[in-house]
């Protein structure tokens, strides 16, 4: 199974990515750590994160083919 | 018109005039508000912002702009409709950025909820913005 992960924003710019494809995660925590053990820098940031565009707050197990997004505090406007 | 709410580059006048042309089809309604953001010309630390750099996950803007639209028609009875463009991509200083336009039967509820979809699209919108200085460098907001 794979998850789409996309980054926005700083943190688009801190991860070099806007986009990433990570095999074998089971849950949004699991995910974080993968994140965090590829850009330990992330840890300075706050964000909220979506799974298949709905903001969550939780810790969900995930399936094959889930986007999940790391968003920085929203600026629109 | 948009459909999904974003526009690259700014909001035009020629698209404001168009949502202003129409404002006449909606004869249920009385009074009309409208917000308008520009972008600032802000001068930090020294520098001056020349333009801002709006990005947005798009799909989930979608997902949002009709929560909060739906939000404010719930909260505001006298309400007929609401507008709402934002921008993605670069808007130099003195262009428009957000668009918001709220047509009640009556001033006050449009005036109301044309202040609480700006403060929700402020709060819930996923949309970032770099500010670009005139030297080139930049500042996430």
């Amino acid at each position: 199974m794979t998850i789409k992960v996309l980054f926005f924003g700083i943190l688009a710019e801190v991860t070099g990515n806007c986009c990433k494809h990570y095999p074998d995660v089971s849950s949004i925590g699991d995910l974080k750590l993968r994140i965090q053990d590829d850009f330990p820098e992330i840890i300075h940031y706050n964000f909220r994160i979506s799974l298949n565009n709905e903001i969550i707050n939780n810790n969900p197990s995930l399936n094959d083919g889930d986007e999940v997004a790391f968003m920085p505090p929203f600026a629109g406007g | 018109m948009p459909n999904n709410y974003l526009i690259k580059g700014p909001v035009t006048h020629e698209l404001i005039s168009l949502f202003l042309k129409k404002i006449g089809e909606k004869t249920d309604s009385g009074g009309h508000s409208v917000f308008i953001g520009q972008v600032r010309a802000d001068k930090i630390n020294g520098k001056k912002v020349k333009l801002i750099e709006y990005s947005a996950y798009e799909e989930l803007v979608k997902v949002e702009a009709d929560k909060i639209i739906k939000t404010v028609l719930s909260e505001f009875n006298d309400v007929k409709s609401i507008e709402l463009v934002h921008s993605t991509g670069n808007v130099k200083a003195g262009e428009i950025s957000l668009f918001v336009l709220v047509s009640a039967g009556h001033r006050h509820q449009a005036i109301q909820a044309c202040s609480k979809t700006v403060e929700l699209v402020k709060e819930k919108l996923p949309v970032w913005k770099k500010e670009i200085f005139e030297d080139n460098s930049h500042e996430w907001k």
